[in-house]
């Protein structure tokens, strides 16, 4: 198991906080999912009309893992914090770009990520940790280098994200997916977006 | 077995010329190294299979016609 070193910065003192980044979902990382996060986050929706729920409530992570680990072509990763699951990303390495200037070259697609429910605004003020969405942002694009996609990620992005991928990460807001129910924005990041990216000033 | 991703094995791939230049083709077009392009095929290829050992058609769709054609996985 590869594992890599994070910093998450804890909201109530400020102070970065050392994390593990892990190049895997274990069944142990499930098996925390499913004690911790999920009841959480069903906490937190009990009595809620699924509109105003978290956008990811009806992710069964556990299901994802199963029936897609098998496949090369399916990264999973986990982010660890003093003993608890902080986030779950799983990125696809065969989908192809969009932006014209890189159109029809392979891209690191991001299927999924979230941050565990203590880590969100909506559901924990202040949130546990943050910096979790970043530091699974960095790994996506280092595992686009690894391919020999320099860089290239993309993904569509819940509406509740689409700033932080914007703004945050300098992704390029391409288009409104019709494919998707909710008409998802699909953001992609360029080579030249991800070196910006990279050279942002981040705790390591 | 226990199989770790760093873990790396080398193999030699004999191709025909006519390979070997669709093979330089797709690398230049996707910006890949020759290697690349193969370790590309294995996912898609593993990928289709998955879906098609579940009793799946493997389709392309004409994005302006909506034409849709079979592509045959073996």
């Amino acid at each position: 198991m590869m594992t890599s070193n994070v910093y998450l910065q804890e909201s109530s003192s400020g102070s970065y906080v050392l994390a593990k980044l892990y190049d895997e979902v274990s069944d142990k990382h499930l098996a925390m999912w499913n004690a911790t996060w999920k009841p959480a986050l069903e906490i937190h929706c009990k009595g809620r009309a699924l509109v105003d729920s978290p956008e990811d409530y009806h992710w069964d992570w556990k299901w994802k893992a199963n029936a897609w680990r098998p496949l090369l072509k399916y990264h999973f990763y986990s982010i660890m914090c003093r003993g608890e699951l902080q986030g779950l990303m799983l990125a696809n390495d065969t989908t192809t770009a969009r932006l014209p200037e890189q159109a029809g070259k392979p891209l690191v697609y991001i299927e999924f990520v979230a941050t565990a429910p203590w880590n969100r605004a909506e559901v924990q003020r202040p949130p546990r940790y943050r910096g979790v969405g970043s530091a699974f942002m960095a790994k996506a694009v280092q595992l686009s280098n690894e391919m020999g996609y320099s860089g290239r990620i993309g993904l569509h992005s819940l509406p509740e994200a689409e700033r932080f991928y914007r703004d945050s990460c300098g992704m390029t807001a391409v288009q409104r997916d019709p494919g998707f129910l909710q008409q998802l924005m699909y953001f992609e990041m360029s080579e030249k977006q991800a070196e910006t990216f990279c050279q942002k000033p981040r705790k390591s | 077995m226990d199989m770790k991703e760093t873990d790396k094995r080398t193999m030699t791939l004999n191709l025909t010329a006519r390979e070997m230049a669709v093979l330089e083709d797709l690398a230049a077009k996707k910006d890949l190294s020759k290697t690349g392009v193969m370790k590309l095929a294995l996912r898609l290829l593993q990928a289709a299979d998955s879906k098609v050992q579940l009793g799946h058609k493997l389709m392309m769709e004409d994005e302006k016609t909506k034409e849709k054609t079979e592509l045959v996985i073996l």
